[in-house]
């Protein structure tokens, strides 16, 4: 396949087939917690898209040239010290918690500055990111899959789209919850239980993308 | 092993310090300016978030005061102190505050309504307010402690189905007036510890009000007469208060007064403290439902 269509294929298969909130149910937290409005769950995407890019790049940059097996650094240390050292990988769990949060703080502070309203409607659901599940599984993905660790390109397009995916997930669902509103719930039904169902119809509905790719 | 550790230890302090340069870069390049004026502001306020200057809390009030759209003195809590205290942090002069105080224009207590019929209904002013014959006069205090509920401060006591405000833990947020179904709370301003009223809202002609309350006001207009501080319109006696002057004798218009419908409020002198010293005042008045007609369960 040319370049083109495997940028495509990964983008389609990451944002749409394999959909972080509705097929992986990750990052349901704040999926739930921050969907009441568009507004605000748009916002909350694109710091959720912007978090996961650059995770996913730094973590593949930091993985590439200084924990796999040949990266630089390990070679560095192999003829430094004698061939002891196979790779660094040990590390990779505590990096990536490490880049993740140093990324939300970079997050938080360019929300605070430039988008104070935003600041207060996502509230604490904007530090919380740093424990989003789905950024840790996408920096994870990225050093596990043969295909993303070989390729920058293709591990630049994976995060960007797992974030596109998240965004697209809690923007269709704030919508339904925006109409949900002034709908005539049953009464047992309200609250967190119809947001529950609802999201559960959603990712069956995703489920009709399995088998068009990857 | 003393290798392994060593390179984690190493790599992992080589990150925190690009990291700690990055973010140190970002901190610096987009600090969020709190000007110092705010940040007293914000100090100076009380922080019981009660809403009474007509903001969501006291940190809205404290934006709004910084951006000149509000004046210094909205916060009913924090009184002269901290109307002083924002005056001088913008730098603005402070005009007269009084005290608005709560008080209620009704002083009929179970005893002195008549005509009262059994209500067996949810429990409170408003729903009491929806139906029409639970007591004669269709002004007047209905009894259920609206008003006692929505106090924050504890400030109100049920006396015989006639709410009495203890002026010393009253904050004046002005919950009670808001609260009340038949508005015959209103927020007076209190020129002197000790403030003149009337103590009803009966609108109606004198032989109506007679026929409902052993107390209400007649609309007869001898106060008046005698003293052009007060008017009776609709019925109904008034006092005009931006001419208050405690200094004022009040004596004869009080003594003229055929239905002691004026009554001072506030601070209790010595005399009223001495006439309920040995007497034990009940904490809450409870609805009365003894007066039931038939002896059917009632249900729902």
């Amino acid at each position: 396949m040319g370049v083109v269509t495997d940028i495509l294929f990964i983008a389609l298969a990451t944002a749409l087939i394999n959909n972080l909130v509705l097929t992986y149910f990750l990052g349901i937290c704040p999926f739930l917690g921050v969907s009441r409005r568009i507004d605000t769950a748009f916002g909350m995407g694109c710091a959720v898209t912007f978090v996961i890019t650059m995770s996913g790049t730094v973590t593949w940059l930091i993985s590439h040239f200084a924990l796999v097996k040949g990266s630089p650094l390990v070679e560095a240390i192999n003829r430094l010290a004698g061939a002891q050292v196979p790779d660094l990988l040990f590390l990779q769990y505590i990096i990536f918690i490490f880049v993740i949060a140093g990324m939300v703080q970079l997050v938080e502070m360019y929300v605070r500055r430039f988008a104070p309203a935003l600041y207060r409607a996502l509230g604490v659901y904007l530090p919380l990111i740093t424990t989003n599940c789905a950024i840790l599984f996408v920096c994870l993905t990225i050093a596990r899959e043969a295909r993303l660790t070989e390729s920058f390109l293709a591990a630049l397009v994976y995060s960007f789209f797992a974030g596109i995916g998240f965004t697209l997930a809690i923007v269709l669902m704030a919508g339904i919850r925006e109409q949900l509103e002034t709908a005539d719930v049953p009464a047992p039904l309200r609250g967190p239980a119809i947001t529950l169902i609802t999201a559960g119809l959603m990712a069956l509905a995703f489920m009709g993308f399995k088998g068009m790719a990857g | 092993m003393g290798l392994t550790i060593g390179l984690a230890i190493v790599v992992m302090l080589a990150l925190a310090g690009v990291f700690a340069l990055l973010l140190g870069w970002a901190n610096a390049r987009w600090q969020v300016e709190v000007p110092l004026q705010l940040r007293q502001l914000q100090d100076a306020m009380p922080g019981a978030n009660c809403g009474g200057c007509g903001y969501v809390g006291c940190a809205e009030y404290a934006e709004a005061v910084f951006k000149g759209q509000a004046p210094p003195d909205k916060c009913p809590v924090g009184g002269a102190a901290v109307a002083q205290r924002i005056a001088e942090i913008m730098g603005v002069e402070l005009g007269q505050t009084l005290p608005y105080r709560p008080v209620i224009h009704c002083a009929a207590d179970y005893d002195a309504r008549l005509k009262r019929a059994p209500y067996r209904g949810e429990p409170t002013c408003v729903s009491a307010n929806l139906v029409a014959g639970v007591q004669g006069c269709t002004y007047g205090c209905l009894g259920l402690a609206d008003c006692f509920e929505a106090c924050d401060f504890d400030a109100i006591e049920m006396v015989n189905g006639l709410p009495r405000i203890h002026y010393e833990k009253c904050t004046g947020c002005g919950a009670c007036a808001k609260a009340c179904p038949r508005n015959i709370i209103s927020m007076v301003p209190f020129k002197a510890e000790r403030m003149l009223v009337v103590a009803c809202s009966n609108h109606d002609p004198g032989r109506v009000v007679r026929q409902v309350c052993t107390v209400g006001c007649i609309g007869c207009g001898i106060c008046a007469k005698l003293n052009d501080l007060f008017n009776v319109t609709d019925g109904l006696a008034g006092i005009d208060y931006d001419r208050y002057d405690p200094q004022m004798d009040f004596g004869p218009v009080l003594e003229k007064c055929p239905r002691q419908a004026l009554i001072y409020v506030g601070k209790p002198s010595e005399k009223d403290l001495a006439a309920v010293a040995g007497e034990k005042l009940p904490g809450r008045i409870e609805a009365d439902f003894k007066t039931t007609v038939d002896k059917t369960q009632f249900r729902g």
